[in-house]
């Protein structure tokens, strides 16, 4: 079985740096992207199986995204994370199809946690 | 009535009196609140910054302003508070403050020097601006700010420097016609470096050189020389350089030299090596941006380099190599020096040396410049360096290795007066570790005794090994072994001194947010607080191995290896990411401790180099203005309705409420102990009445001239004469304030009972006697000897004793107190029987066993 695929969208580097190695010492395969435009075309050229991106963003959001890649591939999980300040928006997200959401800071262990049951197909 | 008013009145007073007298007790006590309760959230606040940013978070810089705008605001909360405590007497701390905060948000907001600052100070150069200084000053800088080590005084003179220098010689076009010119001929190269040699300095740039060697003269002295060398790598010595580019010795301190000096090195971007090995990487010619540093030469009697890993890639191993005079040629690999090899064990230890013929040594010239010359015969004969000196330079590169998480190659000198200086530390490529395979360590419960299993509250996860070194009082710490495990009843910011040596940390007591706690995680030593009884636990001396992880610390009999392999692998890896450390870089301004000891000189506001330093010494300080003035027992009695205390000893005490330190009603002119609600006093006074420790023939309470004017007991007045010979007690619920009489000898004790550990305190001071000074001198020692078993830090001299103890909690200090009422009690009149040394002992021996006979 090949290594299981995870994309990381947040516009901030260190984000994407630190959960890439973290995730890599997991066995997955990480990409990470500082903005959705990007993600989303790398997206339309191959299917990830968990995608964890920042809900603030400049330009194209967390929600599109959301909305994006359910249309691409409704079986890809997305995970949400976000300043604790845009707590609420998160919330409406959670109604929509997101698999889980992290305020900001999120401890790698627990998105680890997450992103294993996202695959397992556990809510 | 009188008194209602009088409280009212000096509740409501908010600074000086009319007369210019002392500020209201109540208004001391609040403001004295106030700088512990936002100290106490700073603290809280630094100590989740350390969370979160020690690799185990994905967090965004959002975090970090938010944090950091919440702590700023705090610590600014308490100075204001500070500023009323102590009527303005620390007006620096908000230079001190400022300056912190600007270098703080320079690191936030990702600010680097004002472009076209030409000349930094080593001391003014931060790790995030080795873009305009090169990654070897940005390294020197480091380990002289932060990592504390004897670099040589200097300056850097920057990137932007050399952008004006490329501007007003113009040479910006010839490098544009290097660039074009494919393959470009070695003449074109000897052309620049002959422009460079004979370029003009900018007008600004010799203005800001003059103005560093000045500054230099000023503090070093005119004799000085100076090392002028290249700083062009990047950050983290992606490439090394390494000898590439020129460096000039001993250059005398004159401006013009120094400008010679400059252009020689920057002259050194086109020596046909030095090009061909920037072709090699692939730089562009022309490209790289050359930075230099101008540090103070030192006068080397030997000199050499270190390697902190082995030729063979072992990373136990310390390989030097060292020669008499300077080191130059170590460097340049033309001599045959000695070698010594070192194991980077617990204690260092030396695996094997091996003399070189030293047959040249290069030494500085008097006028300048230096010689190669014939080392004399009995010098080339024996070896460079002793075995001290090997141990200590071992010592310091485990310590730099550390520090910048990779293998270092590391120059240095000692000097005529035997002082070892650091000159140089720069990464030693190719040679990173292989990795250790995670090692899951439930395995090895099976297989080694298990000591401890998951108990305490982790302040920094890791592993470590040692010898159990058991701290029974802080005056110890001179004989910590290092590479021991730490163990201890409480947590100390003094643990600081052997922070860099310490294996792990595990206390009975204590909380993740102390001053020690913080400390842990910024030098990333292992360390667990409230592990219950560690102390009785773990025997002095006995080889452990002690895991840290999420459920707390877990310790197994002897040393372990696989398990030290895994140490700390996540968060190093994290370290590697250039994003990480540029974030994290931060908690240096924040989280170090520099302020430790509060009887050192630096223990002032200049001292202060970081917010916790700043929070360090506005609760030292605090602590100190209210002791003094709750200690004015004459004046407040005059502000406030004092009541007597009816106990079962005649102690003599009254006391002042100042809130909710006694339950009796307005007007009430005596408490008993059941009416004691102040939680401090309470346990003084239960323990001033345990059976059999006071003895009933005491001495009249009268005051001997010599002595009244000694202790400066505080002179009642005559409108106040009912109070006469009485001890005052400035109480509220958590406070206490006591300065007691008992014949000739003098106590105070003031101390901060609360629900929160971190803000507790302890102070006590004994003076006194009416005996000759060997019995006080004994009586001291005697109390002295007990307190230091409750853990405090005691100060001696001659007849005075001054005891602290901290950051314990509510539970244990009540405990101490009680301890304390009975030795209070019990050594009133015990100087009168110490006739010998031994009864010292005895004695001691005796209180701590619960034995109050005399």
């Amino acid at each position: 079985m090949s290594a299981n695929k995870i994309m990381i969208i947040d516009d901030e580097k260190i984000v994407g740096d630190m959960a890439k190695l973290s995730l890599e010492q997991e066995g997955y395969v990480v990409e990470t992207f500082l903005s959705a435009e990007p993600a989303l075309e790398r997206l339309k050229e191959e299917k990830f199986d968990v995608v964890v991106t920042d809900l603030k963003m400049k330009g194209i959001d967390g929600m599109e995204v959301l909305r994006t890649v359910k249309r691409l591939y409704p079986k890809t999980k997305v995970i949400m994370i976000t300043a604790f300040a845009n707590l609420d928006s998160a919330i409406e997200a959670l109604r929509g199809d997101v698999h889980d959401f992290f305020p900001k800071p999120v401890r790698i262990k627990e998105l680890k946690v997450s992103i294993q049951r996202a695959l397992n197909g556990v809510q | 009535m009188k008194n209602v008013l009088e409280k009212i009145k000096s509740f409501l007073g908010t600074s000086k009196k009319e007369d210019g007298g002392s500020l209201p007790i109540k208004a001391v006590f609040k403001s004295f609140k106030e700088v512990l309760e936002n100290n106490s959230r700073a603290l809280e606040i630094i100590a989740d910054m350390g969370e979160k940013l020690g690799g185990d978070y994905l967090f965004d810089i959002n975090y970090i302003k938010g944090a950091y705008s919440e702590l700023a605001g705090t610590v600014s909360n308490s100075l204001q508070n500070f500023d009323a405590l102590t009527a303005n007497k620390y007006l620096k701390l908000h230079d001190v403050f400022g300056h912190v905060d600007s270098q703080i948000k320079r690191l936030i907001y990702d600010v680097t020097p004002t472009p076209g600052v030409m000349v930094l100070s080593f001391k003014d150069i931060t790790w995030n601006m080795f873009r305009d200084v090169g990654g070897k000053n940005a390294a020197l800088a480091e380990m002289s700010n932060y990592l504390r080590l004897n670099i040589p005084g200097g300056f850097a003179i920057t990137t932007s420097a050399f952008d004006e220098f490329v501007a007003e010689n113009g040479l910006q076009e010839r490098i544009r016609a290097i660039h074009d010119s494919s393959p470009a001929d070695d003449r074109i190269f000897e052309e620049m470096r002959s422009l460079i040699m004979n370029g003009t300095i900018p007008e600004e740039l010799d203005s800001a050189i003059s103005g560093a060697v000045e500054t230099i003269r000023e503090t070093f002295g005119r004799d000085c020389f100076l090392a002028v060398r290249s700083s062009a790598e990047e950050e983290d010595g992606e490439h090394s350089f390494a000898g590439q580019f020129e460096t000039v010795l001993n250059v005398p301190l004159d401006v013009k030299a120094v400008e010679d000096a400059y252009k020689k090195v920057l002259a050194s971007l086109y020596l046909p090596g030095s090009v061909a090995y920037q072709a090699g990487l692939g730089y562009r010619i022309g490209d790289i941006k050359m930075a230099v540093g101008c540090m103070i030469m030192v006068d080397a009697v030997k000199s050499g380099v270190l390697y902190t890993v082995a030729p063979n890639g072992d990373r136990d191993i310390v390989v030097i190599n060292s020669t008499w005079g300077l080191g130059s040629l170590i460097v340049e690999g033309q001599t045959d020096a000695d070698m010594f090899m070192v194991k980077k064990e617990i204690e260092p230890e030396l695996l094997g040396a091996k003399s070189g013929k030293k047959e040249f040594m290069v030494v500085n010239r008097k006028d300048g410049g230096v010689e190669k010359t014939k080392t004399s015969e009995d010098l080339a004969g024996i070896p460079s360096l002793t075995t001290e000196e090997v141990m200590e330079l071992a010592r310091q590169a485990v310590y730099i290795e550390k520090h910048f998480r990779k293998p270092q190659d590391i120059e240095w000198a000692f000097d005529k007066a035997g002082r070892l200086f650091i000159l140089q530390a720069r990464p030693l490529r190719g040679m990173e570790a292989t990795e250790a395979g995670g090692i899951r360590h439930e395995r090895f419960a099976e297989a080694t005794e298990t000591l401890m299993k998951d108990k305490g509250t982790v302040v920094q996860k890791g592993a470590g090994a040692g010898r159990v070194f058991v701290l029974r009082h802080p005056g110890e710490m001179d004989k910590f072994p290092k590479g021991s495990v730490l163990v201890s009843k409480y947590d100390s910011s003094n643990f600081v001194r052997i922070m860099p040596y310490v294996s792990a940390i595990i206390t009975d007591v204590g909380v993740p947010t102390s001053h020690m706690a913080s400390l842990c995680r910024e030098f990333r030593v292992p360390t667990v607080v409230n592990a219950g009884d560690a102390t009785r636990i773990f025997e002095h001396g006995q080889e452990v191995t002690v895991v840290i992880d999420e459920d707390g610390v877990t310790v197994y009999d002897g040393i372990v290896k696989e398990l030290l392999k895994d140490n700390g692998k996540d968060s190093l890896k994290m370290e590697e990411l250039y994003e990480y450390r540029k974030r994290r870089y931060v908690l240096r301004y924040i989280s170090m401790l520099n302020l430790v000891d509060p009887t050192q000189d630096n223990f002032s506001p200049e001292g202060c180099r970081t917010l916790h330093d700043v929070i360090r010494f506005m609760h030292e300080k605090a602590v100190t203005e209210l002791v003094v003035n709750a200690g004015r027992g004459n004046e407040i009695i005059k502000q406030h309705a004092a009541v007597k205390l009816d106990l079962t000893v005649p102690a003599g005490i009254v006391a002042i409420d100042i809130g909710g330190g006694l339950d009796i009603s307005e007007g009430a002119g005596k408490a008993g102990f059941e009416q004691i609600l102040s939680v401090p006093l309470r346990a003084v006074t239960r323990g001033m009445m345990h059976p059999g420790v006071w003895h009933a023939d005491s001495v009249s309470l009268k005051v001997g001239d010599f002595f009244s004017s000694m202790i400066r007991m505080p002179d009642l007045t005559a409108d106040r004469s009912e109070y006469v010979g009485y001890n005052v007690a400035v109480v509220s619920g958590e406070y206490l304030n006591l300065s007691i009489r008992f014949g000739y000898h003098f106590t105070v004790l003031d101390c901060y009972c609360s629900e929160n550990a971190r803000n507790n305190h302890i102070y006590f001071r004994f003076i006194g006697g009416a005996t000759d000074m060997a019995k006080r001198s004994r009586r001291v020692e005697i109390i002295s000897s007990v307190i230091r078993n409750f853990g405090f830090s005691v100060m001696v001299k001659g007849d005075l004793l001054i005891g602290r103890l901290a950051n314990i909690n509510r539970d244990e200090m009540e405990g101490i107190l009680d301890q304390l009422g009975r030795l209070m009690a019990f050594t009133r009149q015990l100087d009168a029987v110490l006739n010998d040394d031994a009864s010292v002992e005895f004695f001691a021996g005796n209180f701590m066993e619960g034995k109050y006979t005399i």
